[in-house]
This record gives structure tokens, sequence and C-alpha cells, in this order.
């Protein structure tokens, strides 16, 4: 069921960034298991009340990536799917990053690299202080570890002992310019995370039983936040984008979108 | 009489925003702290003594800081971010444009050692006289610069009534005692302080406005009459007040502990450009850095001392003869 509903957020992404004609496919694919595990599995969520105080909150660190954040949202009933094909276009409630005040279901504005852990320590701090059982879930991207505010709150949310607070790397080892261990040399994602205190693990971020299963893992840690690791290839999901960074920005041409929707079983 | 003391008394803005705190706090539990390593610059105790629980460290980072405080607001809290005004406004500009105030969330700005007064011998790094501008053009962001200890205590009580970030100067916690008590803080609202007459007005931001209020005195003698206003909100600035007043006086002196481009000067200049005309100096620092050393001297030696206020107006004078 997981997988089918993955299908279709790629197709939906696809289409998305063909019919806007601007986007960021490769960063896209490489999250739409993640996302698809969170919002149609995990997250206690009601698309109905989208500013349920108790809810589990979520938040796209790498902003790039939204188009599977908004196929997940609109297939999950947050808001119609007919309005997919408006994004970034204006007058759109889709923005090009998302942006909390426009889009139902969105629970921060992000965009700008490496604030996911930042505000999401705060969410999860303030879920304790109102005692409120909800866990608060990220998606950072791994170049995005560059930013140097991302440490900060590392070091942060474990000395708060946050252990609500739930981050996933999506580890696709590619960022804007290049292969990340040539741009900027990060290597070991997990162990500066352990250093700080945090809770690690690694995964296969496109196999859904380990997802899952980290997840769970992740949620029985009460003190340590929690860091998950997740081993992606960019633009996952349909060959001729799978692992080539040509597709970090890069628009569909019509033959490429009927080509993916074929493989990807549907339109 | 009015409400303007002897001005012989020192007390802290520093202490008085805890004051203010600690006043609304009881009856607000989404009241809440949020630290980068400066509990004991903003003389916080009485308040974490009373709420641990609502007070938050994140160390010595501030972008983090206001990051989180974004999350936290983003539940509905409503955190007042405390630490030296240059780093929020400067270091974490960024996220205080697109995380508080793009998403319209309610954290407050609470800035210590503001201007070159509240930094004074700690230097340049630790002053900041550049945030009036950086942050009048952040897109709904409001700007408080209390006068003094009395003016800051309420002016923390009325920011914590409102939604949406703003944010509030204070200084080295060594501030002219201004206003007596009975002073009340209406934000949003420009204030003309003394009427002496129409020759030029004076118009001062902060406890800078304690040499405002001597110059008007001093030329009050010399049988030179100004308006004298107080600007204590920024933005929203209060322009049918300053327009008011421009239109009656048609020349007005800008007195602020900043630089001149961008702050209070260049917000009076926007209303005589688009509402009354009047001829302008603005007093500050004037595009240059400033130094160490002691508070009072430093104004003097950056050209906002007294004798400077008094200049700026005898020149308005001479020019309006003139024409």
């Amino acid at each position: 069921m997981l997988t089918e509903k993955a299908r279709q957020l790629r197709r939906d992404v696809f289409t998305m960034i063909h019919k806007c004609g601007d986007g960021h496919p490769g960063a896209a694919l490489s999250i739409t298991d993640l996302i698809t595990a969170l919002y149609f599995h995990v997250m206690r969520v009601d698309p109905k009340n989208p500013d349920w105080p108790a809810r589990d909150r979520f938040i796209l660190s790498k902003g790039h990536g939204c188009p599977s954040y908004y196929a997940a949202l609109a297939r999950r009933g947050f808001f119609p799917v007919d309005w997919l094909p408006t994004l970034r276009k204006l007058g759109s409630p889709l923005q090009g990053h998302p942006v909390m005040k426009k889009t139902p279901g969105v629970d921060m504005t992000t965009g700008s690299l490496g604030h996911g852990i930042p505000i999401g320590a705060g969410m999860a701090a303030a879920g304790r202080l109102a005692k409120l059982d909800y866990f608060v879930y990220v998606i950072t991207g791994d170049g995005e570890l560059n930013e140097g505010i991302v440490w900060e709150a590392v070091q942060s949310a474990a000395h708060m002992k946050l252990g609500r607070l739930i981050a996933f790397v999506d580890n696709n080892g590619w960022q804007s310019g290049g292969v990340i261990k040539d741009v900027s040399g990060l290597k070991d994602i997990a162990a500066p995370f352990a250093a700080f205190g945090w809770h690690t693990q690694e995964i296969d971020g496109h196999n859904f039983d380990q997802i899952l299963g980290s997840i769970e893992k992740a949620q029985t840690e009460t003190e340590r936040p929690s860091v998950i690791v997740a081993h992606t290839i960019k633009g996952k999901g349909i060959p001729f984008t799978e692992n080539d960074n040509a597709w970090h920005k890069r628009v569909p041409t019509q033959e490429e979108l009927a080509a993916a929707l074929n493989y990807l079983g549907g339109s | 009489m009015d409400k303007i003391t002897a001005m012989d008394k020192i007390a802290s803005t520093r202490e008085a925003f805890i004051a203010g705190l600690m006043d609304v706090a009881p009856n607000d539990p989404k009241i809440c702290l949020v630290s980068a390593d400066s509990l004991k610059a903003a003389r916080a105790t009485p308040f974490v003594e009373k709420y641990p629980e609502r007070c938050f460290e994140v160390g010595i980072c501030e972008q983090n800081a206001v990051a989180f405080s974004a999350g936290l607001a983003s539940t509905g809290l409503k955190p007042f971010f405390n630490t030296y005004a240059g780093f929020i406004t400067m270091r974490a500009c960024e996220q205080v444009r697109s995380f508080v105030a793009y998403p319209h969330l309610n954290v407050k700005l609470v800035g210590l050692n503001g201007g070159i007064y509240g930094g004074e011998r700690e230097g340049v790094t630790h002053m900041v006289f550049e945030e009036f501008g950086i942050l009048r053009s952040i897109a709904g962001m409001e700007i408080v610069v209390p006068a003094d200890a009395g003016q800051a205590r309420k002016a923390t009580r009325a920011l914590a009534q409102r939604e949406g970030p703003a944010y509030m100067r204070l200084g080295s916690g060594r501030e002219p005692v201004i206003f007596d008590d009975s002073m009340d803080f209406e934000f949003g609202q420009a204030r003309v302080l003394r009427e002496y007459g129409t020759d030029a007005a004076i118009i001062a931001i902060g406890p800078i406005l304690k040499r405002a209020i001597i110059a008007a005195e001093t030329l009050a003698k010399e049988g030179i009459k100004t308006t004298l206003v107080e600007v204590h909100t920024l933005k929203p600035l209060d322009k049918d007040t300053i327009a008011g007043v421009l239109r009656k006086t048609r020349a007005a002196v800008t007195l602020e502990d900043h630089n001149i481009n961008g702050g209070l000067g260049s917000a009076v200049a926007e209303v005589i450009a688009e509402r009354e005309p009047a001829t302008l100096i603005r007093l500050g620092l004037q595009d240059v850095f400033a130094e160490s050393g002691d508070a009072e001297l430093l104004f003097d030696h950056f050209g906002m001392g007294v004798p400077h206020v008094c200049d700026a107006v005898r020149q308005l004078l001479a020019r309006k003869r003139k024409t």
C-alpha cells in the first residue's frame, strides 16, 4: 500500500514540476518514500483540523523538496489535489518553498537551509511544556548539514533532552554543485550527531520496513533526540532521473513526463 | 506640569524588562524566555527562579535561539528572546526575517546594549547602531525603543498583549530616569512632550531623549521656541503626529543613538518627503563607527551632545530666515 502511494506521489511530483515549469525533481524524489511513510502510516494528523494542537509536527528542512510534500498533503486530504498544478504560480497557496500560513498542513515555513532541526527543537520543547505527547519529525538534506545553525541546534536539542524530536537526513550524497564528499567534505553523518548525544540509526531510505522500524525505535527514546540517516538515491523512482544531478533543478519535457508516468504506472 | 523628572537618577532598562515580564507572566502561561547564555546579562534571575520550566537556554548561538523561538511560537507560545541587540538583529537577521517576520510569529526580540550608549566601553562589536534600519525594512516587524526603565517595563507589558513579531531596544542597565511613574506608554503613538513654540521640532528616540529635553530647555531660555517630540515606537511610525508637528514648524532636528542612515532621521525624512515639506538635520552617528568610552562622553564626541542639538536648531532657523 505504501509502495503504491509513493508511486502516486512520484507521478504527482513529476507532473507538477512539468506543469509549473520549475522545481527540484531530484530532491523531491529522494524523500518521497520517507514522506509517504510519515503521512500515510506514522503521523497523528487530522486533515480536517490541520492546526490541531496535539498533532504530530513535520518540518521539511530541505524546503526545495516540497513537491513531494505538497503531493502527500493533497493526497492525504489537507487540500484539493487540483491545487497541485498551481505550484509556484502567482496567487497559488503552493509557494516555491513551503509557507505555513498559505498551505493547510504545513507546520513551518522553510526554504533557507539548516532551519528544520532548530525550529523542530522549539516545537518539541513547547510540546513538553504543554504536556502534549506529539512527535516532531524533520527531514533535512545531507548537503544542508554544511549550515552551522544545524550543529548549534544539534547541541542544544541534546542538552535539553528533546526525545520527541526525530530527524531524518536524506543522504542522497549530492548537493547543488556535485558530490558532497567533493564539494564540502562531509563523510560520516551519524558520528557528529552521536558525539553531541543523539540516538543514531542508518537505514535504506527507500525500504518501508526499515523506515517504519527506525521510527518505532526512535519513538522509544525518551531523552535523546534521534537522527535517522536515510541512504537515498537522488531522483529515486524514475530510471532516467536516478542519481543524475542534472535533475537537481530541471523541468521534464512532455516526452520525459510520459515516459516517467508510463514507468510509474498511471497518470 | 509635565511628567518629566529632574533626570538625575539612574535605573536599569534590563531589570525593568524582567519586571515587566513578571507583571504579565502570572496571568499568561504562554509567556516564556529564550536565552543565548544571556540570562545573566538580562538580569533574568527573578523570572528563572519563578518560572524555570518557561526558560529555554540554548547556549551562545543566536541564530539557533531565534529559530528555536519560532518553533515555540508556532505552537502558540509567546517567547521573548533576549540577548545583545546586535547579535539578534545582525547575526540572526535572516532567522528574524524568514522564520519570525515572514510567518508573522509571536516572537518578541529584546536587544540589550542598544546604541553606543548601551554598548559604551565594550566597543563597536558589542554596540549596534544599524538595527533600526535593518528591522524597519522587514515587513510587519514592530520596533519599540523605550526612553527609560519605567517605559521599558510598560513597553514590555504592551508588547506581551500584541500579536506578531516585535523588537524592543534596551541599554546597558544604567539609563537616566526621564519620566515619572505616571507617564503611560501607548504603543504606536509619538508624543509631544514640550511645546515651547513652533520655531523647529526636536524629535528624539530612546534614552538620548534626555539630551533633547535639555536642549529644548536651553533653547527656550534663549528665546528659541521648539516643539519636542518623543518617538518610542519607530515602527509602525505615528506619521500623523509627526506630520502635524512638521506642518507647524517646517523644520526638524532628529536625535538618535543610531547611524543617521536608516533610523529615526530617515523615517522622519520620509514623512517630510511624502507629507509635510520641512528642513531637516539628522543627528546621530554620521555614518561612522563609534569606539569604546564613557557613555556620556561618547555622545558628546560623536555629535549627539546638547550643544549639537542647539546648533542644529539655530542652523535651521537661519535657513528659515533666508527663505
